[in-house]
């Protein structure tokens, strides 16, 4: 009679699901096949890594393995991927770039040559060991990188060396920073959110005037201010110096406390917003009607407002803690080379180094992290209308 | 003496949060070459700045050129999806909904390595396109929350009367259920402006050398010379923004 | 044909596993002003949406002018509906909002003009054309959506509680304002209410609604003064219920025998047999009191005492505790006065009581 109302939804949501499938469901999943993916060895000997993976690693693997191997090093016509080949199996087992620069040649020359003539060493069950244990076209290594762990030559799990990677360090470090974050816009969001709530007319249009303005504008606009504030010759050091408090300048930036005050400027909102918009509907008179039992406004407080308050104070830390472990522009710009937090990691691994296995590893970490965040953020909060 | 204090915290927090808007803005009229105060005279040098340099002027066609085409898909596409998840009949239409909301929670960072890896691999890494469906991924949540709020206040019993004084569905749409959600979709589409022009994440992923856009240029001018370019900038950027606030707030207002 | 203009046969409406409209028959005929009155989900505005189309029928039908249209979208139903809010269109001015129906019919732009300024001057709003409705107060925004549902003179016009948003005496005058057009413009109307006086004051016949189905549908007269069940007794008016059996019948007068042992005279509902139950249904109004033993001849009486009197300005509202049960009676303050404990005799004539079913 209406068309299918069903049908009709379904025509107007299917665009943008279409568009996110595309453009931000496939990039997430590019990450998270990208993060545990090493096909540098099966790409290049697709018919070793068939068969290989059967070989009980005891002797010489059987003629049919070794007939597939010379096959592959045939077909491998790229020289650059046969040498990233190479390159790989020599980390794994070292002598492999003079056997495989060895073994390509004469193979080349005659297809059906026998490997161990071409060089002994194919003899010994450790060089194709070598090919087993790459062959797979995934690998966990990359994600157990990310927190600075490894597999020994047995494949058991232990952590790397020390001082040989610090993206653990960095992911404790953006933990510490975020919670930090999180506890100044607390203590700085609650009473604030508080006051708001209990005064009206323009008191309560400046208070939160106050925290819609920034949010409208720019983040990069924001952390620019907060360079221009806290550097060298910005106008706090100005101050003090000029007020002969300080001999000379503070450093207030590239460090922990720069990062710090200016992510709390930037998160505050998401604090106080959440937190007042709980204690609105709190009715105005509970805290005279708690006076009026008897209750000390100290003690009305903490047996009142408090309790009443709480589910604002924990959707305004879950948000503000989920925003901040992701946060890249402010630590980039405000933090010095300690400061640096996971985001920056993995933008660093991605565009400078172009280790991209090592990026999406790192970052599908974060992901998770946030996801779940996010998820017992959204069960905390979603209220009956929007459930509906 | 409790509500002095009360007073007096309030004020300081009010400071702190304006002061940097604050700071920033006289500083786009130094004559001087550095961002500290005070400021020796006024000039309009670094307006001059932005336009004669070409790598400024660039930027900021590239953003308007990003950011409007940004504001167009993210408005329609959102627009569409917040009229459908209206619809009392959607099956799991709250699925669907945080669906729509991820992008805001996803770290930039780690959508910009997706991105940027399966934009390569498609073949449009580094062009405009790129970039545009990057900024409306991200830009599209505002209008679907901004759309979807405008749309909860029409009263459904204004369309059905609509319906029953002769109207068919398309018309009920467009002459009633429409006109009326226009300011969420006109705000929806102010915020995905905003969002495009400040966004530097995901356009350090997936724009090449020839859409650098304007945040892209202050970030980078930011890393490595603090130039007071960067404050005439964030004056364009927060008038900007206040000017369009300030349309949609007047053209709310004629409404009411 | 005019007798059944519109026919409801056998709807049924279900909302899942819930029923709130089952095997309902009703018919309207053409010109008739007919009131749907019930407590809130006895399923009586689910029927006028029904009827509107904004809600599909689970089963039956529904025939309009001898066609079935079940299946007919709301908009070629042709039926001007007047919602409790208004419903105005806000972002429109109240001309563009009369003139929608007209423009939808694609109606000359002259006619269409003629055509508004004649509705808006019926409803007395012709000088505030060209204000939003949002500029104005609760009785004109409805007066513009009563225009708006008649100019385009719609076979049938649907109003849901048109009236409920507003204050007690525009209510009333707006009461009197409908049933006017409806006199003077030969409307068929259909008015969902649940608001009895309304629907006595309107109404050419009331359907009286309680869990889905119609308990009765009759004047207003009839509905007041004759009760089908004791739902409707009930629902409409106020009365006293007095239990007894029935043990004589003689013509329409039926003898009721109380289990105290007195009895009484009474009209009732036909079907009776001696020996049924019955339940007297006894307006309050309808009852005299006497000073003891001073009730007149040849009327029902009953002795008791007066335990309060409430005055209530225009009446005097009286309990009195009897052998019966407690009584309450409303009587004219010119006729008398009564002090507690004041031994009293109730009175009142056969033509004045109905029995019922209990």
């Amino acid at each position: 009679m209406k068309g299918s109302p069903r049908l009709r939804a379904l025509i107007l949501i299917a665009p943008l699901l279409f568009f996110l499938g595309l453009f931000f469901v496939w990039p997430l999943i590019t990450v998270i096949t990208q993060s545990v993916s090493d096909p540098a060895v099966s790409r290049v000997l697709p018919r070793t890594a068939d068969l290989i993976g059967d070989w009980d690693g005891e002797g010489a693997p059987s003629a049919e393995i070794q007939a597939a191997f010379r096959a592959d090093i045939v077909g491998a016509t790229d020289d650059q991927a046969v040498g990233d080949v190479t390159r790989r199996l020599n980390s794994s087992k070292s002598g492999f770039r003079s056997l495989m620069g060895k073994t390509v040649t004469a193979v080349r020359e005659n297809p059906d040559v026998d490997l161990a003539e071409v060089d002994k060493r194919w003899a010994d069950p450790a060089f194709w060991k070598a090919i087993q244990d790459n062959a797979s076209p995934y690998t966990d290594s990359f994600l157990l990188a990310a927190v600075d762990m490894e597999r020994d030559s047995a494949g058991s799990v232990v952590a790397m060396k020390e001082g040989t990677s610090a993206n653990f360090t960095i992911l404790m470090r953006t933990l510490w920073t975020s919670a930090l974050v999180m506890l100044c816009c607390l203590v700085i969001g609650l009473p604030y959110a508080m006051i708001a709530a209990s005064v009206t007319g323009w008191k309560r249009a400046v208070l939160l005037g106050a925290v819609l303005l920034p949010l409208w504008t720019s983040l990069l606009v924001r952390t620019a201010a907060w360079m221009i504030i806290l550097q060298d010759n910005g106008i706090i050091n100005q101050v003090l110096t000029g007020l002969g408090i300080t001999s000379g300048p503070l450093a207030l930036i590239y460090n922990r406390f720069g990062v710090v005050l200016a992510m709390t400027h930037v998160l505050l909102p998401f604090m106080v917003l959440p937190i007042y918009s709980v204690l609105i509907t709190v009715p105005g008179n509970l805290m005279s009607a708690a006076a009026s039992l008897g209750a000390h406004p100290i003690r009305a407080f903490l047996r009142v407002l408090l309790p009443l308050s709480l589910r604002g104070v924990i959707s305004g830390a879950l948000l503000v803690f989920m925003t901040s472990i992701g946060y890249y522009i402010t630590p980039a710009l405000l933090g010095g080379a300690g400061d640096q937090m996971i985001s920056s990691v993995i933008a660093e691994y991605a565009t400078r180094s172009a280790n991209w296995s090592m990026a999406a590893a790192i970052g599908l970490i974060l992901l998770v992290l946030t996801l779940a965040l996010y998820a017992v953020y959204n069960r905390l909060s979603r209220d009956p209308i929007q459930a509906r | 003496m409790m509500k002095y204090a009360k007073a007096i915290y309030a004020t300081l927090i009010v400071v702190f949060l304006l002061s940097p808007l604050l700071v920033i803005l006289p500083l786009a009229f130094t004559s001087s070459a550095f961002l500290t105060y005070p400021i020796p005279a006024f000039s309009t040098r670094w307006f001059e700045e932005l336009v004669i340099n070409s790598v400024w002027s660039r930027a900021i066609v590239n953003s308007l050129i990003i950011a409007l085409a940004t504001t167009a898909l993210a408005t329609v596409l959102g627009t569409l999806a917040a009229l459908g998840l209206r619809s009392q009949d959607l099956g799991m239409k709250s699925q669907i909904r945080t669906l729509f909301l991820l992008p805001m929670v996803v770290p930039a960072v780690v959508l910009g390595v997706g991105m940027q890896a399966l934009f390569v691999r498609l073949g449009f890494n580094s062009t405009y396109w790129s970039v545009i469906i990057a900024h409306t991924v991200v830009a599209m949540p505002f209008v679907v929350i901004s759309v979807s709020g405008a749309l909860t206040g029409i009263d459904r019993r204004v369309e059905r009367a609509a319906e029953s004084l002769g109207a068919p569905p398309w018309k009920v749409f467009s002459l009633v259920t429409l006109p009326l959600a226009m300011p969420g979709v006109l705000s929806g589409g102010a915020l995905a402006f905003a969002t495009s022009l400040d966004e530097v994440v995901l356009t350090l992923f997936v724009a090449g050398p020839n859409q650098r856009t304007l945040a892209r240029q202050m970030f980078s001018t930011l890393r490595e010379n603090i130039s007071p370019a960067i404050a005439s900038a964030a004056f364009i950027i927060i008038v900007g923004t206040v000017v369009i606030a300030a349309v949609l707030m007047l053209s709310r207002r004629k409404k009411a | 044909m005019s007798e059944n203009f519109i026919r409801f046969q056998k709807v049924t409406k279900d909302y899942g596993t819930v029923r709130v409209v089952e095997d309902l028959d009703l018919d309207i005929a053409r010109g008739e002003f007919v009131s749907l009155l019930g407590p809130s989900g006895s399923g009586k505005t689910t029927l006028l949406m029904m009827l509107a189309g904004f809600e599909t029928v689970s089963a039956g039908a529904i025939v309009l002018d001898g066609q079935k249209i079940n299946d007919l979208p709301t908009y070629k139903r042709d039926m001007g509906v007047v919602f409790q809010n208004y419903a105005l269109f806000p972002h429109m001015s109240i001309a563009k909002n009369v003139a929608f129906p007209l423009d939808m019919r694609g109606t000359a732009r002259a006619e269409t003009a003629e055509r508004v300024q004649k509705a808006l001057d019926m409803v007395q709003l012709g000088h505030l054309a060209d204000r939003l409705p949002g500029q104005l107060s609760g009785g004109q925004q409805q007066r513009v959506a009563l225009a708006r549902a008649l100019v385009f003179e719609p076979r049938v016009v649907l109003m849901d509680e048109p009236l409920g948003a507003l204050d007690k005496q525009l209510r009333e005058q707006m009461q009197l304002d409908i049933r006017d057009l409806h006199h003077r413009l030969g409307l068929t109307i259909i008015f969902v209410t649940h608001d009895q006086d309304e629907a006595l004051t309107m109404s050419d016949r009331i359907a009286v609604f309680n869990h889905g189905q119609i308990q009765q549908c009759a004047s207003p007269r009839e509905v007041y003064d004759h009760p089908a069940n004791r739902f409707v007794a009930e629902f409409i008016g106020e009365t006293n219920l007095l239990e007894g059996t029935v043990s004589a019948i003689s013509g329409e007068t039926l003898t009721l025998t109380l289990p105290g042992g007195a009895s009484f005279q009474s009209h009732g509902l036909p079907g009776f047999s001696t020996g049924d139950k019955g339940l007297l249904s006894l307006r309050p109004e309808r009852i005299d009191i006497y000073p003891q033993g001073e009730a007149p001849a040849g009327v029902n009486t009953l002795a008791g005492e007066v335990t309060d009197t409430v005055y209530q300005g225009d009446h005097l509202r009286v309990v009195i505790e009897t052998a019966a049960g407690r009584i309450i009676a409303r009587i004219n303050r010119k006729v008398s006065e009564w002090e507690n404990g004041a031994k009293v005799s109730l009175g009142f004539r056969a033509q004045d009581g109905w029995v019922i079913a209990p």
